[in-house]
């Protein structure tokens, strides 16, 4: 099988699986190339599966805000796998007056963008969810934000972009990138295998760093290892998104009935780097001491996995997203930090637009490569 | 190990005990698997992932072996050649509010 | 945090021992379980372990656990029971479930000792309650005194298999057959032929086509299976039983190693998922040895030798002994292990057919179907001679490396010699005294004193008896032939336990002369 297509794309996450999708679905032939064994490996199997508007930066909200009235409410139709899609509104919550200030500027800026976001006081918060304990005295609360499944929706995004006829190779790790005659054509993997596109398209997670390097394009991103847990199915409490403005915490409860919760030992950023992100021994505990002071009645809820991952924390915590100038035929789509799996039907799509037809519904200019810039 | 998964490995063909449960955990059955191997998840852990089999309270203990066999057979490769998922941080189920209480050496239990 | 030389996970026999091998040579070593109740599997083996003296033969597996936990107790080690462990992380750090709490700690080096879990086979039905790992229920019955059921099928003919339906008989339960889909017996000749000689059917290329029952196990069919393990139409058998017992093999329990980053293998031949690691343990993190069945099935007394070899290789890791030390020691255990692993059912041999024992004898092929060697198959062995006057007949008729009765016989009566998987030659020039140490010292139950003629056209059949309630003097009944089929009548005319008998009766039994070389078990009448 000659390995050349019309586009190349580096990572099988869901920014790769998606893009993939949305591309093969407008007639483009698309090889993707995945460099661990398995699909959505890195931050898409890992993540709290928030879809989510409020708290993000305004450069990136609309378009996550394009892709959760576009595409989250009929995703599950259209992949065929249930994503387990929720849009039972997002708490941001807050104990103190420090945090009401947070949550307070991340809303006020956010409404200007447009975003359907508000202030509310403790009792509103547990007339939502009563499961809050009295110590939560506010909250930001966003009504059109949700939840999904990552690993289904994931998973969905490559099982029918296969359907439609994308090459999916895994366990093939693109090392280099080669221009040819001025423009970059080629990916040389691990293996010696060459994969050749018109576009290149990088999604590779923090990985995307190391791979862009060797076509001259540095990408300031760092590995930042997340942690998250998983209790045994629970029943039903309820379906809103949650997060605090202290970051202490935050998940969901799924549709199997377990609660999914993120959190951080605040030791983030400074845990070794290993080869495989190893879980880290102080963080689960903290995590639960944080979940349990919001929610008492999970005392007894049993934790069956644990897991850690890599985010691919850009300089400003927003994705780089498009193309770049200086090397034409390369597109990027990575550094999401850490929140990357509620905007990647939204982002993905518009890398398939912007391949497709030259130019985004959505404008990307915010999140362009060339935006990052000495501070004076 | 690269694998290209545009290989052909033919078509899903139903068969009689397909409704048999695999992970009785969470509930997978026979057939639920095979069909996930054709949709493409051609290692145990996608099919973890997009199933749940094996993410249940024995963590596939149980099933792991069972799954590995099935999905071997719909790939036409031996079940050594199939990694098993990862294993996890708490070897068995633990309350939150125990994993919460970390007890410092001289401390009573 | 607390830290330790040495932490081990699993108090089993392999984990123990280690622990004492390291305390002894001065490393603060403590060991974590998370049963109630150390020594692992050791004490629900309540029959007598194979090998040599070394390897504590003809022993019961509970006494071999009491005396190891007495050692680790005489040696320091400190064992700490109801504890989890619930991860390895990074460092050699250990998390650690005590109480309503978790505790860290981080061991300079790590023993994994963790064993291994029972493995289950599917089929229609395999989820109803009834259905249980033969493991679990030598549990249920020899730790906590429960029956798992009142008439039991056996799913797999491998020694776990043939030990726990025999210890099911011993417990009051009814086993109603065993079955295999292997062609041949997978455990040992000797333990098949005790549940045989029972009157337990075994059947072969066969396995459950479906456990009946609505809400819990009512029955279960099996049928036959051609080589490619599919049902042959019209060979199903029903049984009325109410619990099915899986003995389908074990697989290690490898996750905590994975968990922290060990190098793994698939290794079929090891049982599942077992980590790379040298033959002395040591994995692929400096520091972490792996111990006993979790890094390849083998039985308890190899494990108990690897954990010896595992704490060990702790210490002199740690610098408490030189390398000299350590390797005088290490060529000792070496030695040891080796010679369990000989014979017929050597590792090396797994899933190999024998057709011959290593003297070039043909292996009884009723034996591997059925079970039991035919009564015209037995008198190839070197075993079973004729003599006048009270003799031991060994049935020992395959290569296994156990040696008790050679040393048990103050008279000479047996030879082994110096490789311990030999057969047992009844030597025809010495002068059996009639002391039955032979017959209770034989862990496979497979001695019997014959007298073929003592007088009125009677012969006499001493045999090892292990059921309760223990038939007196005098007791009329009918004696079995080794297919468990009523042979003749008989009558029990001497019961002795002594105590060096260890539990293990002696029942001698009056039959019609002809029968001398058939009879060999006996029912009492109803």
């Amino acid at each position: 099988m000659k390995n050349i297509a019309e586009t190349v794309v580096i990572g099988g996450g869901i920014i790769g699986c998606g893009i993939s999708y949305y591309l093969a679905k407008k007639g483009v032939s698309v090889i993707c190339l995945e460099g661990s064994d398995f699909i959505g490996n890195g931050g898409s199997s890992r993540n709290g599966g928030g879809v989510r508007q409020s708290g993000r930066d305004p450069r990136e909200l609309p378009l996550v805000m394009y892709g959760i009235k576009n595409y989250w409410p009929t995703l599950s139709e259209e992949l065929e796998v249930d994503c387990e899609y929720h849009q039972d509104g997002n708490l941001r919550l807050g104990k103190n007056e420090k945090h009401k200030k947070i949550l307070e500027g991340l809303t006020e800026r956010a409404v200007k963008v447009g975003l359907d976001v508000r202030m509310i006081d403790g009792d509103e918060v547990r007339r939502i969810n009563p499961y809050l304990s009295d110590e939560v005295t506010c909250a930001s609360w966003c009504p059109t934000d949700g939840h999904a499944n990552p690993l289904t929706t994931t998973l969905g995004y490559y099982k029918s972009a296969r359907r439609l006829g994308v090459r999916f190779i895994t366990g093939e790790k693109a090392v280099e990138l080669k221009k040819i005659k001025g423009k970059l054509r080629k990916v040389i993997c691990e293996s010696g295998n060459v994969y050749e596109g018109e576009t290149i398209v990088l999604a590779a997670g923090f990985e995307s760093r190391k791979i862009a390097e060797t076509i001259g394009i540095d990408i300031p991103m760092q590995k930042i290892l997340l942690e998250a847990l998983v209790t045994e199915a629970e029943p039903h409490l309820f379906d809103q998104m949650l997060g605090t403005a202290e970051a202490d915490f935050y998940g969901h409860q799924t549709k199997h009935g377990s609660f999914v919760f993120g959190g951080s030992s605040g030791h983030e950023g400074f845990t070794e780097i290993y080869e495989t992100p190893f879980s880290y021994s102080k963080t689960a505990p903290c995590v639960c001491r944080g979940i349990i002071k919001y929610f008492p009645n999970l005392l007894n809820a049993k934790i069956v996995r644990t897991w850690a991952g890599w985010m691919d924390q850009c300089l400003d915590g927003v994705p780089v997203l498009g193309n770049v100038e200086e090397v034409p035929g390369l597109v990027l789509a990575c550094g999401f930090s850490g929140h990357g799996f509620g905007i990647a039907p939204g982002a993905a799509s518009q890398i398939a637009e912007l391949i497709t037809e030259g130019k985004t519904t959505v404008d990307l200019s915010a999140l362009h490569y060339d935006r990052f810039k000495a501070k004076i | 190990m690269i694998n290209d998964r545009s290989r052909d490995i033919g078509p899903f063909v139903p068969a009689d005990d397909d409704d048999m449960l695999i992970c009785r955990c969470e509930e997978v059955t026979k057939g639920e698997i095979r069909r996930a191997v054709h949709e493409g998840m051609w290692t145990i852990t996608e099919i973890r992932r997009y199933l749940r089999a094996g993410m249940g309270l024995c963590q596939g203990q149980t099933c792991s072996r069972l799954v590995k066999g099935i999905a071997a057979k719909e790939l036409g490769v031996s079940p050594a050649e199939l990694e098993p998922a990862t294993s996890r941080v708490p070897m068995r189920p633990i309350e939150m509010r125990i994993f919460a209480n970390e007890i410092k050496e001289g401390e009573e239990v | 945090m607390k830290r330790y030389d040495l932490i081990i996970v699993g108090a089993g026999p392999s984990g123990l021992s280690a622990a004492i091998e390291a305390a002894k040579r001065g490393l603060e070593v403590v060991v974590f379980d998370e049963n109630e109740k150390p020594g692992g599997q050791l004490f629900k083996q309540i029959h007598k372990f194979f090998g040599s003296k070394e390897h504590r033969a003809k022993t019961r597996g509970f006494v071999i656990g009491k005396e190891l936990l007495e050692e680790a107790d005489k040696a320091g080690v400190k064992v700490e029971l109801d504890a989890a462990v619930i991860g390895l992380y990074q460092d050699k750090e250990v998390v650690v479930k005590i109480g309503d709490g978790i505790k860290h700690f981080k061991g300079d080096s790590i023993i994994i000792a963790t064993g291994a879990a029972e493995n289950m086979v599917t089929f229609p039905g395999w989820t109803l309650p009834g259905v249980i790992g033969a493991g679990a229920a030598q549990t249920m019955i020899n730790l906590h005194g429960v029956l798992p059921g009142k008439r039991v099928l056996m799913l797999g003919t491998g020694n776990v298999g043939l030990v726990v339906s025999f210890q099911l008989m011993q417990c009051g339960c009814e086993v109603a057959a065993l079955a295999d889909a292997a062609p041949r017996v997978g455990g040992y000749g000797v333990h098949a032929a005790k549940v045989a000689r029972c009157g337990v059917p075994f059947y072969l290329s066969h396995t459950i086509v479906k456990a009946e029952g609505e809400d819990r196990v009512t029955g279960v069919t099996i049928a036959e299976v051609d080589k490619n393990f599919k049902f042959i139409p019209g060979t199903e058998k029903y049984f009325d039983v109410d619990t099915i017992c899986l003995a389908v093999g074990l697989s290690p329990m490898s996750q905590l190693l994975k968990m922290a980053g060990c190098k793994m293998e698939d290794n079929p031949k090891r049982g599942g998922q077992v980590p790379l690691c040298d033959k002395y343990g040591r994995t692929s993190l400096p520091g972490v040895i792996a111990a006993g069945d979790v890094s390849g099935i083998e039985e308890a007394s190899s494990a108990m030798i690897e954990g010896r070899m595992a704490g060990l290789i702790a210490a002199e890791y740690l610098g408490f002994i030189e390398k000299e030390e350590l390797d005088g020691e290490l060529e000792r255990l070496e030695k040891s292990l080796k010679e369990l692993r000989q014979g017929m059912f050597a590792p090396k041999n797994r899933g190999k057919a024998v057709e011959k024992t290593d003297e070039g004898i043909d292996i009884s092929e009723n034996l591997l179907k059925k079970g039991y060697v035919a009564d015209d198959e037995i008198e190839r062995y070197p075993g079973v001679i004729h003599k006048i006057g009270v003799h031991p007949v060994i049935e020992c008729t395959q290569n296994i490396p156990c040696n008790p009765c050679q040393d048990a016989c103050p008279k000479g009566c047996i030879s082994i010699g110096d490789n311990i998987t030999s057969l047992p030659i009844a030597v025809n020039d010495s002068q059996c005294i009639n002391c039955g140490m032979c017959v209770a010292s034989c862990s496979g139950q497979a001695i019997f004193l014959v007298d073929e003629d003592c007088g009125g056209g009677f012969a006499s059949v001493t045999l090892p008896y292990e059921f309760l309630p223990l038939p007196k003097e005098g007791t009329k009944g009918k004696a079995l032939g080794r297919n468990g089929k009523p042979a003749c009548d008989a009558e029990v005319v001497s019961v002795k336990s002594m105590k060096a008998f260890d539990k293990t009766n002696l029942l001698t039994v009056k039959v019609p002369k002809e029968y001398a070389m058939k009879a060999r078990f006996f029912k009492a009448e109803p």
